[in-house]
């Protein structure tokens, strides 16, 4: 539980303070809005007391007109004047009413419209009508009655609740816009102090972030490119609860495990030289603590060929020690070839800028006598590089691959061609001849040592050469394969990088030999 | 505790913008001070009472003892106060704006009902009165004690210099007579038509001045007579002199409500009980006291009225 509340740290304070940002947004906008619909409020309150007031204003007018017609009327007798009198008398009803709709929605002023709509009923009910009918039947005491004003006084009662009307509603008015512009006020300075809290609380936000989030973050980092680099021994601080510890504790035992690995690998390495290295030297010392007896024994072979003469072994006798002889020979070549491939590839390279022509003219040379014996035909063709290489080992190289190509030659007499070119990043040397080939399925098995496709009575030799040659390529950055197929002739193809400022220099070496 | 803490933070900040936002939020209204109820008793169950008063003192008086009173007894009542003279009352009474007002016998005789021979008694006028407002479907209820009938008043040393002691005797003065009253008074019968047709005056004049003016015009000298009513609380001492009427033509001053004879049906004897206990109370006495308050100590007449009412009992 404990765990689980720790790893959502992080994320309870990222949610919590966006949570808390939009409340505050949300809040501050509800405030704006709140203040933009009062003052659009107040803005309607006024424009309609506005409009209340000049209703107002009509009635009174009306009602003075309603006076100065039942005066005229009482005075001329003319009942002409009756008709407007009556017109606004009917209208009057819907026009306080309207009133009573316009004005502010406050109880004071509410009653104060009905009270004045009660005024004017009371001056048509108690007043005009009756006036109007006393006026019917005898026009005199209309006139006598006209001149108690008792219409002008009503009428200028009326004009004080008008008045007062108009005063409570403008300072309504002016309350509400006051108030309204208050709030709006209010509103704007509530909306910007919570806008700048908000940005308060990105910035903090922000901060929290680069010191709580992206410095861990970055250390990790930091770490990984180290690691990276192979300094396995890179730790960073782990004792956040958060998920940020977590991260780190993690990086921690990745870092842990890389560097019990490579401690692992290390230690398998060293024993490796070292078994290695026992081996080789087991091998060298091997074979030549085996030349010695060898050599004995031939030695006395050869003695008891020279006793031959005095008491004379018999022909029996004289097979036996050619066989002894022939026998001691093959161990010896054995012996001389197990000692070249477990020297191949091993020491110290004696690298040089060397024409590679010279090379192979170097090991035609060793193998005059074999080429010359065979009868074979050996090409160089085309333009021959300059490579870096150790001259004893490579022509070591083109001895074994050519020597092998006058041995495996079937009935016609041998023609071998060496060429180069270029691919890539290497020179690629060919050595093709028209031998007897052999099938693919054998072409990985015959680069390892001592590995013979055929019996020792059909060619003669140990196996070796192959895997020395593969073990020289190797050394010098190259590789070597064979294309073949029986009957075909082969082509052993092996490369070497290219020296980078390495000019091609013409073969010196004769055409033909 | 560093997780606490950090919640504790916000949650005070939100607390904080949250109380100030609504305290932004919240309008001052302003309290509305006209807004007033008056406790009244239930309503009874008939229509409503419209009680009318016309627009000078004692009719001020009147109308907030009636209206009082039936309050008191849980009518509902509403009281039109200022109309104008009975010219006018009467027929707002008669078209139906009014239910009920009290009138002077004497004038709904000689100006509603346009009887010009004057009665022999009050009582002979009330019946004729009575007759003629059942006619027009109306009720005319008990009469009042006191009696405030129309009279010339006129300052003693003006009788004295005229020797006036009779209407009459205002045909002695050879020049026009200036006489302050209500407009009304100008085509009246109780008024300048009675003048001229029952005393034969000639060269009078009438000065309309409002109710309460009669008395300052007369003692400012701007007018010779004063058109006045019995009971005024300025007849009181010796600052006037009320002509006497010998030929009786200022009739009964006795006022008796004039109520709307459905609305009477509709509420009940009760309603009837009401005004005529009321009625009853109104002696002179009484009466001229109650105008002394408001037109001599400058009080109002609806704390005279309900000051009256507590007084006896009826309310």
């Amino acid at each position: 539980m404990v765990r689980r509340s720790l790893r959502t740290q992080i994320t309870t304070r990222v949610v919590a303070l966006s949570v808390a940002a939009s409340l505050l947004l949300g809040t501050a906008l509800v405030v704006l809005i709140v203040a933009v619909t009062g003052q659009r409020d107040a803005a309607r309150t006024a424009f309609r007391s506005q409009q209340a007031l000049s209703l107002a204003n009509q009635l009174e007018k009306s009602l003075l007109s309603i006076e100065s017609g039942l005066n005229r009327y009482v005075a001329t007798e003319q009942a002409s004047f009756l008709i407007a009198v009556r017109r606004e008398l009917a209208a009057y009803p819907s026009r306080t009413q309207q009133l009573s709709r316009l004005v502010s929605n406050e109880p004071g002023q509410q009653r104060r419209t009905r009270a004045i709509g009660e005024s004017i009923t009371d001056y048509d009910d108690l007043w005009a009508s009756v006036l109007i009918d006393v006026a019917r039947d005898d026009f005199g005491k209309a006139r006598s009655q006209v001149q108690t004003n008792g219409g002008r006084a009503r009428l200028d009662a009326i004009r004080r609740q008008f008045s007062r009307l108009f005063q409570r509603e403008r300072a309504v008015i002016r309350a509400r816009e006051r108030s309204a512009e208050q709030r709006s006020a209010r509103a704007i300075g509530l909306g910007a102090g919570g806008l700048g809290l908000l940005i308060v609380i990105a910035i903090g936000f922000t901060l929290y972030l680069r010191r709580s989030l992206l410095a861990p973050v970055r250390t990790v980092a930091d770490a990984t490119g180290r690691l990276a680099t192979g300094d396995l021994s890179t730790r960073v601080p782990d004792e956040r609860a958060d998920e940020l510890g977590e991260l780190a504790r993690g990086f921690n035992s990745m870092a842990d495990a890389l560097e019990r690995g490579r401690d692992q690998l290390e230690r398998a390495n060293a024993e490796l030289t070292r078994s290695n290295a026992e081996l080789e030297q087991f091998a060298s010392v091997t074979s030549h603590d085996l030349q010695a007896p060898l050599t004995t024994i031939s030695m006395y072979a050869e003695l008891l060929e020279r006793r031959r003469g005095s008491r004379g072994p018999s022909d029996q006798d004289l097979e036996l020690v050619d066989g002894i002889r022939d026998a001691t020979q093959q161990a010896r070549g054995l012996i001389r070839d197990l000692l070249e491939y477990s020297r191949a590839g091993r020491g110290r390279l004696d690298l040089e800028q060397v024409p590679a022509g010279r090379i192979i003219e170097q090991a035609l040379e060793a193998l005059a006598g074999a080429i010359q014996n065979s009868g074979a035909e050996v090409t160089v063709s085309g333009e021959l590089p300059v490579v870096l290489a150790d001259r004893a080992n490579l022509s070591r190289v083109f001895q074994n691959l050519v020597g092998n190509a006058t041995k495996f030659c079937g009935d016609q007499a041998p023609r071998v061609r060496i060429e180069a070119e270029r691919d890539h990043d290497d020179w690629r040397f060919s050595v093709r001849d028209n031998g007897i080939g052999l099938d693919s399925e054998h072409a990985e098995r015959i680069f390892e040592p001592f590995q013979r496709l055929h019996g020792e009575e059909d060619y003669p030799g140990t196996g070796i050469g192959l895997a020395v040659c593969e073990r020289i390529v190797v050394q010098h950055g190259g590789r070597i394969w064979v294309s073949s197929s029986p009957g075909a002739g082969s082509t052993f193809h092996f490369t070497l990088p290219v020296v980078p400022s390495s000019t091609a220099v013409p073969p010196r070496v004769p055409e033909r030999v | 505790m560093l997780r606490l803490h950090f919640r504790g933070r916000w949650a005070t900040a939100l607390a904080v913008l949250t109380v100030a936002f609504t305290a932004g939020g919240c309008d001052a209204g302003g309290a509305d001070d006209d807004a007033a109820t008056i406790g009244r008793p239930p309503p009874s169950n008939g229509p409503q009472i419209r009680i009318g008063a016309k627009n000078f003192t004692e009719q001020r008086i009147l109308g907030e003892l009636y209206s009082r009173a039936l309050r008191a007894k849980g009518f509902d009542v509403v009281l039109k106060l200022d109309i104008g003279s009975s010219e006018i009352i009467h027929r707002a009474l008669a078209r139906g704006s009014l239910d009920m007002y009290p009138e002077y016998i004497g004038v709904l005789l000689s100006e509603v009902a346009e009887v010009r021979r004057r009665p022999r008694s009050t009582t002979a006028a009330y019946e004729v009165a009575k007759a003629y407002e059942k006619k027009h479907g109306f009720t005319l209820l008990a009469q009042t004690p006191f009696s405030d009938s129309n009279a010339l008043g006129v300052k003693p040393q003006f009788a004295a210099r005229h020797r006036l002691r009779t209407i009459g005797d205002l045909a002695k003065l050879k020049r026009v007579v200036r006489i302050g009253a209500l407009a009304e008074f100008a085509t009246r019968y109780e008024g300048l038509v009675g003048l001229r047709e029952v005393y034969d005056l000639r060269g009078l004049k009438v000065v309309s001045v409002a109710s309460e003016g009669r008395y300052r015009a007369l003692a400012q000298g701007d007018v010779d007579v004063a058109s006045v009513f019995t009971t005024e609380g300025q007849l009181a001492g010796d600052d006037h002199v009320v002509l006497a009427d010998p030929q009786g033509l200022f009739a009964s001053g006795h006022v008796a409500p004039i109520v709307s004879a459905k609305l009477l049906a509709a509420h009940g004897p009760s309603l009837q009980e009401a005004i005529d206990a009321v009625t009853q109370a109104l002696t002179t006495a009484a009466m001229r006291q109650m105008n002394a308050s408001v037109d001599l100590a400058g009080r109002r007449p609806a704390d005279v009225a309900a000051a009256f009412l507590r007084a006896r009992g009826l309310v």
